[in-house]
């Protein structure tokens, strides 16, 4: 377990440099679980956030008069929105995950948990629940729950390519799911749309590494998966390369198809890259809905 | 054993072997290489694809050639490869070798013997008797088992000389009588020489003849002359080849004795060259010293020519009676002398007390009578040291009264007052000619002119001696020459002027011959026959063939015009010879050598010395093959992709390699850094060093003690030490520091006599020891104290000046700050420092005397100042000093003691002087 303070402390410097995730509040209805402190934004709660001075649209009786006949302008007094969400994280531990073509580059599974981890500490600093679909960590608040995560991330799946787990999600929490989604997209399918039916929205972010995009392969070669339970020979490697690259699209259109008839959002990230604007790029995803 | 193209195979047919190579290519070549296995999550994709051919990649070309070349080493390996095989060669019946056996081939001796012994080992393996016949010590054939000619082969020689005529006769006797037919195997030096062809006659009649050659050029040296101020050398080949360049050694003894190479002279041979000369121009002590001159790396002695008085150059003084008459060069005493000896002695003119010291070989003193008391006293003393006086007669000596009654030291025979004229306009008879030297006369074989005549001269008294030191007289027996030994010198007189005025002897040929007889002067040129007629010449030492010189010992002397003339042989070795003061060399090589190749008639096979031996080639082939297939194993594991995960084991092997092969050169680092550290450590910024006593707690109270001092020092002036260090006085060289603390212990050893000394030029060179007793001085100096003991014996041996408690104007009292005491831990002691000079006055008004010159070496008091500085490694005092606010004054005050200190040292004297006078008056408020 020495993995354990290594990745919370890589997580932590990831997370450090971005400001709290704030998410998005249009949920704010479905999820009914009230945060004990503001959401530092204008909302529906009890404490007076801010003055502002009344737009066109907003109703009369949203005028403050009190502060309103103290000049000429009326002003609209708003008061702070007390929400937390719900953030649930699916971080694929299949073996599949556990490979690296270069010794220079990171494991998929290691990224895929780093940034798993810093979207979590990003959201528990802003006061949202985190937590693991499934039932083994439903999303909680605090720091603890981080290092319950870390825990969690450190454990590896015997399973060549892991399904996503689609049980206990809480209705309209959101979801965050990273894998390579090299395994049966049948899975996912079922996954998002079950995600769907209960109103949670969410990001895949599919982590590959270069040597699964480019397939810099000669010779004759045995593939075998990393868990050892599949395998395919061929002749010359070179000759598939075009066929591999036509599939793995293939597979990425049909995700990206599958998110767009969900409301999902689709990103990807090669280990080779930084991780940094991954984790950029899944604040966007959360947050984005806002801007 | 078959031999194909130069290269013999132990098992040829094994070489079929290689028409199997075309067909492991078509084998190997349809052999796919194994699949790579890869970890690849992407398979989930591949799942189903299929490829478009069936036909897999072939293995790479160079990978086959990598096998095809293993294959192709293994077999050529396993089929015994010999380079330079040895052919047998046939042959029966006895065998004769006969053997040049001269200098030419002593260079290359050892290759000839072992050659000799491999052909006497064959003959006995073929069971063939075999003689032997050196042609340089020949004699009569015996034909025996060649492995008792084998047992006897260390005892050969080559000998300093060709062979002979009648060696060559003994052997062609020999070879006439012995019966019946044999074949022979003639060794040959290279180098032709009469008498060859009725030798070479009598051999091929006898049976087949076959000869072996070195066929490398056989070099020599000629004697050495001197001319144009140089040495010169005359270097001989055999062989008018290519350019080459040789280098020539002069050997000799050096002033200490010891002999060693005093000049090297480069010659060259221009293609077709046989003959080169160099020349070395050396000064004249050097060239004196030269023994022997020798070609570098020919170990012959035709290679080595011997020096010996010519290039010798006497120094020869000359002084005249008579000062030189302006205008009459013909008439002055000495110019006969200048003309006979310039070319071949250095001249020396001047006084005659100046030119002894000179030590000059020979003082010439023409007509000149009286010498002063010193004179004649160190002459004499020198001639009793071995030099040689020679006199000449002349009107003074005539007139003057010395040797009359007695015989006078420095003249061979007394003399009658006023020589006697002859043949003159006032006298009877005719002028004298000389009388024929006598047998024991140094000059016995000159031949005597008969143009010589003598018309004045000094008279002898009849002596009982005198018959025993003539050495020439005239034809009426009147002593012309007269000669005494005087200790191991000798004086010699000629009873005329040494210009042409009472005789014409110093006008004939005769002079020069009797000069250099009497070794006044040397001859440039090698001696001719006659020259030495009558002489005897006795060897000291000879050459052998190797050139290397050895005692004479008892070999018999040589008649002189054999020396100069006679061919080498036993009778006549090359070497040094002597007679009287006179030293000849023989050398193998005369001035009219010339080195030319032997020539063989049609029809004698001639083989050159081959000395390539057999060289079996499989071993390294068979490692080929390995290294070989140790690459084809890499470059399969490479194109199989396993060789990176075996990267770990790949590196180590390499590792191990490598530093196998770095081990010995990593081992050979030099292991003297540790003082280069030290100086490093201690000369590249201003450290204070503080000596190291062996009591733990002390050495740790001065480190403090003296960083506690540099801290100040940083913060308060421009002096920004190091860190201090401690030194110990018999290992580390102290001149990097500008003061030393010694702290003062009864228990410390007393340093070494190599510490001390090392000290004593530390302190003359400018350094300061500041010791400290530590015990407040309670004894007062001298007294009882253990410390102040101790202090009295380590301070014995240094070089320390007179002392005195510090005076109230010394410059330590303002080198920084003002200052009246200098406290320690202690308040009280006194310290003291070197004296001022007793001429230094207090001048009325002036507030401190004029003392201006140097740092005192040592500072001694008993104060424990390091105790006051110590500060540990935050900058807190160590040690307490005193009480309470009082105590860090004292603390303070002796902190500036520190500053006074190291910058009386840094900057010397400098406050001292009186331009800061104004200032300080100030300062002081007055």
């Amino acid at each position: 377990m020495t993995e354990t303070p290594d990745l919370r402390v890589r997580a932590e410097a990831e997370a450090a440099r971005l400001p709290p995730l704030l998410a998005r509040a249009d949920h704010l209805a479905g999820t009914v679980l009230l945060g004990e402190h503001g959401r530092r934004r204008a909302g529906l709660g009890d404490d007076f956030w801010q003055y502002r001075p009344a737009q066109p649209g907003d109703s009369r009786r949203m005028i403050d008069h009190r502060r309103s006949a103290r000049g000429d302008q009326q002003f609209v007094r708003e008061r702070e929105w007390p929400i937390a969400q719900s953030v649930m994280l699916w971080v694929d531990q299949g073996a599949s995950m556990r490979y690296a073509s270069a010794d220079a580059l990171p494991r998929k599974a290691d990224r895929a948990r780093l940034l798993g981890l810093a979207l979590a500490i990003l959201m528990v600093r802003g006061g949202e629940r985190v937590g693991l679909t499934g039932t083994a960590l439903p999303p909680r608040r605090g720091r603890n729950q981080i290092l319950r995560l870390a825990e969690a991330f450190s454990l590896d799946a015997a399973t060549d390519y892991a399904p996503p787990e689609h049980r206990a999600m809480i209705p309209h929490a959101r979801a965050v799911f990273l894998s390579d989604f090299l395994g049966g997209v049948e899975e996912v399918e079922r996954a998002l749309t079950k995600a769907a039916d209960r109103g949670v929205r969410g990001v895949l972010l599919q982590v590959l590494d270069p040597a699964e995009e480019s397939f810099p392969f000669q010779g004759r070669t045995i593939f075998e998966s990393v868990g050892g339970t599949l395998r395919h020979e061929t002749l010359k490697a070179g000759e598939l390369r075009d066929r591999y690259k036509a599939r793995l699209a293939a597979r990425r259109d049909r995700l990206a198809t599958l998110c767009r008839a969900t409301g999902w959002r689709l990103g990807q990230h090669h280990t080779g890259e930084n991780a940094q604007s991954a984790l950029l790029w899944l604040y966007r995803a959360l947050d984005g809905g806002a801007a | 054993m078959t031999v194909l193209g130069g290269i013999g195979f132990t098992a040829p047919w094994l070489l079929l072997g290689l028409l199997a190579l075309p067909v492991l290519w078509l084998i190997l070549r349809a052999v796919p290489p194994a699949p790579v296995r890869r970890r690849f999550p992407g398979v989930a994709l591949l799942l189903g694809l299929r490829d478009d051919e069936s036909v897999s990649d072939r293995t790479p070309w160079w990978l086959l050639l990598l096998r095809m070349l293993a294959v192709a080493a293994l077999i050529l390996g396993l089929a015994g490869p010999v380079l330079n095989p040895q052919q047998e060669r046939a042959g029966s019946g006895p065998l004769l070798v006969v053997l040049d056996a001269t200098w030419a081939g002593a260079p290359r001796w050892a290759v000839r013997m072992e050659l000799l012994d491999a052909q006497l080992a064959e003959a006995g393996r073929g069971g063939r008797p075999v003689a032997l016949l050196p042609l340089t010590a020949p004699g009569p054939l015996q034909f025996q088992s060649a492995d008792i000619w084998r047992s006897r082969l260390a005892g050969l020689a080559p000998e300093p000389w060709q062979p002979t005529k009648a060696q060559i006769e003994t052997a062609r006797a020999a070879v006439s009588a012995a019966e019946g037919g044999f074949d022979t195997l003639w060794l040959s030096d290279g180098l032709t020489y009469p008498g060859r062809a009725p030798l070479l006659a009598a051999l091929r009649n006898k049976g087949a003849l076959r000869v072996v050659e070195t066929g490398q050029p056989v070099l020599g040296i000629g004697p050495v002359g001197f001319s144009d101020g140089a040495v010169q050398l005359t270097l001989h080949r055999s062989d008018p080849g290519a350019a080459r360049e040789v280098t020539v050694l002069a050997q000799g003894r050096d002033p200490a004795g010891t002999a060693r190479v005093l000049a090297t002279v480069p010659g060259r041979f221009d293609t077709g060259e046989t003959t080169t000369t160099a020349a070395l121009s050396l000064p004249a002590e050097l060239r004196a010293r030269i023994t022997r001159f020798e070609i570098q790396g020919q170990r012959s002695a035709g290679a080595v020519t011997l020096a010996d008085d010519r290039l010798r150059r006497r120094e020869v003084a000359l002084i005249a009676g008579r000062g030189d008459r302006e205008g009459l060069e013909l008439l002055s005493p000495l110019h006969y002398l200048k003309q006979a000896l310039a070319p071949t002695a250095d001249l020396l003119d001047g006084a005659l007390l100046d030119l002894l010291p000179a030590n000059p070989d020979v003082i010439v003193m023409a007509d000149v009578a009286t010498l002063s008391q010193p004179e004649e006293v160190a002459l004499t003393e020198w001639i009793e040291n071995g030099g040689m006086l020679l006199r000449f007669a002349g009107p003074r000596l005539a007139a003057s009264d010395i040797a009359r009654t007695e015989e006078h030291p420095l003249m061979p025979v007394r003399l009658r007052s006023g020589g006697r004229t002859v043949g003159g306009a006032m006298s009877w008879g005719e002028p004298k000619t000389l009388a024929p030297f006598p047998a024991d006369s140094p000059f016995a074989g000159l031949p005597v002119p008969g143009d010589v005549r003598v018309s004045a001269q000094v008279m002898a008294q009849p002596d009982p001696v005198l018959a025993d030191r003539v050495i020439a007289a005239l034809s009426d027996d009147t002593p012309l020459v007269t000669r005494k030994p005087l200790g191991q010198g000798q004086v010699v007189l000629f009873h005329v002027t040494a210009n042409a005025e009472w005789s014409t002897l110093p006008l004939s040929g005769l002079f020069v011959q009797m000069l250099e007889r009497l070794a006044v002067s040397s001859s440039a040129k090698p001696p001719e026959a006659a020259d030495l007629e009558g002489t005897t010449w006795r060897p000291v030492q000879v050459m052998d063939g190797f050139g290397t010189l050895r005692e004479a010992g008892t070999l018999p002397g040589v008649a002189g015009p054999a020396l100069a003339e006679a061919p080498l042989g036993p009778g006549l070795r090359p070497g040094v010879y002597d007679s009287g003061d006179r030293r000849l060399a023989r050398n193998v090589l005369g001035e009219a050598a010339a080195l030319s190749p032997a020539e063989w008639p049609e029809g004698v096979p001639v083989e050159r010395l081959t000395l390539r031996p057999e060289q079996p080639l499989g071993g390294p082939l068979l490692a080929l093959a390995l290294a070989l297939l140790a690459a084809d194993v890499l470059a399969a594991l490479a194109l199989g992709g396993r060789l990176w995960p075996m990267r770990g084991g790949v590196v180590a092997l390499a590792v191990l390699l490598l530093s196998g092969l770095a081990g010995g050169s990593l081992a050979a680092q030099p292991v003297g850094g540790e003082d280069t550290e030290f100086a490093i450590a201690a000369a590249s910024e201003l450290t204070l060093a503080h000596v190291l006593t062996g009591d733990a707690r002390l050495d740790d109270i001065a480190q403090a003690g003296l960083r506690g001092l540099s801290d100040t020092l940083f913060f308060r002036t421009s002096i920004e030490p190091a860190p201090p260090i401690g030194v110990d006085l018999e290992r580390d060289e102290l001149a990097f520091f500008p003061i030393l603390y010694w702290p003062v212990t009864p228990e410390q050893p007393q340093p070494s006599g190599e510490a001390y000394a090392r000290l004593n030029a530390y302190l003359r060179s400018g350094g300061m020891i500041l010791f400290d007793t530590r015990d407040a001085d309670i004894a007062g100096f001298g007294a009882a104290s253990p410390n102040g003991r101790k202090l009295q014996a380590l301070a014995a041996p240094l070089d320390i000046p007179p002392l005195e408690p510090v005076p109230q104007d010394h410059v330590l009292t303002r080198a920084f700050y003002l200052l009246q005491d200098f406290p320690g831990r202690h308040a009280r002691g006194r310290i003291w420092v070197e004296a001022a000079p007793p001429d230094a006055e207090q001048i009325e008004g002036m507030p401190f005397r004029n003392l201006n010159d140097g740092v005192t070496p040592v500072v001694i008091g008993g104060n424990d100042w390091a105790g006051a500085w110590a500060v540990d490694r935050d900058g807190r005092p160590l040690l307490p000093v005193g009480r309470g606010f009082s105590g860090e004054r004292q603390r303070e005050l002796s902190l500036r003691f520190g500053v006074n200190l190291v910058m009386h040292v840094l900057t010397g004297n400098y406050k001292s002087d009186q331009v800061h006078v104004p200032a300080l008056l100030d300062r002081l408020g007055q």
